[in-house]
């Protein structure tokens, strides 16, 4: 085996062991198991398709590769994702949540949806945690990538909540005053996560021509905007706005929504740390 | 650049693993024409006397291909001359599948155990 061969195996072992971290929560969500078999079929594959997405998108923007051309980063991706498979069907077969006697559907229905946060680690720790080819060389991408990776940490982060009733309990009893209360401060804290707080060696520069985007306070807008689309979009595909009122789906999408704007946060601070401008 | 063979086997593996998931949800989805439909089989030859009372073990399976919620299912039979009922509720019963359980009466009963629907939950 040569040297190359030993990098790719030590990257996909880096791959998997991410992988596993970031999704061993969800992997122990009984929910999540529950929803496998509970959601249409074509609702687990949009998911599943809007993962794949997110974690090409992140692949594009902070991958383990540098230099290389749509197909490469695509068949990258096609592998972060089927890391995420095979892990979560190990997983799932240890758990007892798949059995020789489970219908094939059924156990198609879960490895769908955990792969999905399994994906997710795996790509962030083949990106993140390489090494000398870590992120500590690359420059702040463009707004609009940022915001792509800070949609794949709203969709990982909610995704720990969405499959479960707290969304429901909260949103129900939520008057307009505490709604209200909790845009402001979600917006507050992800304002001063992202282009505030510092976090140690994040800073880089900021890009040569940076858009009306790169700013604090439109970047936190639009961030949190981004956030709220991911809430509904897993608010519908976990059956949540059946019925629902249009009060009903809004509180619930703020609140969920503040789950994953904090996700989004931590993605794009992932991709960019802080900005000069705030971080002075 | 170019890949070795750990990555075009990771590769293989992947575009197989996806390609099995993907294939199974459409195939199976696109098939999804049967209604839900739990229904129970009683093992009235397993049934024997507990601690707390006389145990009937049951088979609760759907064959349709939707999964239900909350099945509750409500066992009737007479003992010591009186009738008596024993309710069980399913949380879930994925299409294709089935759940063991027991149904418990206080003392052998001396007719057949009778099994009836109460309701569920459709997703």
């Amino acid at each position: 085996m040569n040297e190359a061969m030993t990098q790719s195996l030590r990257d996909y072992t880096r791959a998997a062991a991410g992988g596993l971290v970031i999704g061993m929560p969800l992997l122990y969500t009984m929910e999540l198991w529950f929803h496998g078999f509970l959601l249409p079929w074509w609702k687990l594959l949009f998911l599943f398709a809007v993962a794949f997405l997110l974690v090409l998108g992140y692949n594009a923007v902070a991958g383990f590769r540098k230099e290389r051309t749509f197909v490469e980063l695509f068949l990258d991706s096609i592998a972060t994702v089927g890391i995420g498979i095979v892990i979560s069907f190990v997983a799932l077969v240890v758990l007892g949540q798949i059995e020789v006697d489970t219908s094939l559907r059924d156990a198609a229905g879960k490895i769908a949806l955990e792969a999905i946060p399994v994906s997710f680690g795996a790509s962030v720790a083949s990106a993140e945690l390489g090494g000398e080819e870590g992120p500590a060389r690359r420059q702040t991408p463009h707004a609009f990538a940022r915001l792509l990776v800070g949609g794949g940490g709203a969709l990982l982060f909610a995704l720990n909540i969405a499959p479960t009733e707290e969304v429901v309990m909260l949103g129900v009893g939520a008057s307009p005053l505490q709604l209200l209360a909790v845009v402001a401060a979600t917006l507050f804290a992800t304002l001063v996560l992202v282009h505030y707080a510092d976090f140690g060696g994040r800073r880089r520069k900021t890009r040569r021509n940076p858009s009306i985007l790169d700013a604090p306070i439109p970047e936190t807008i639009t961030g949190y905007a981004l956030s709220l689309l991911v809430a509904l979009i897993l608010l519908w595909s976990f059956g949540w706005l059946d019925g629902a009122s249009i009060s009903a789906i809004l509180a619930m999408a703020i609140y969920l929504g503040a789950v994953a704007a904090v996700g989004a946060a931590v993605a794009r601070l992932l991709v960019s740390g802080g900005h000069e401008a705030g971080a002075k | 650049m170019k890949r070795n063979v750990v990555e075009w086997a990771v590769l293989a593996v992947s575009v197989l693993a996806i390609v099995l998931v993907v294939g199974a949800l459409v195939v199976e989805g696109l098939n999804e024409t049967r209604p839900a439909n739990p229904h129970v089989e009683l093992h009235a030859d397993q049934a024997r006397q507990g601690t707390l009372g006389w145990i009937v073990p049951a088979t609760v399976s759907n064959d349709g291909d939707q999964a239900v919620e909350a099945v509750i299912l409500e066992a009737e039979a007479t003992v010591n001359g009186e009738p008596e009922t024993s309710e069980l509720e399913v949380p879930f019963l994925p299409a294709d599948s089935s759940v063991d359980l027991a149904f418990s009466f206080s003392a052998q009963p001396s007719d057949e155990v009778q099994v009836r629907l109460v309701g569920f939950r459709i997703p």
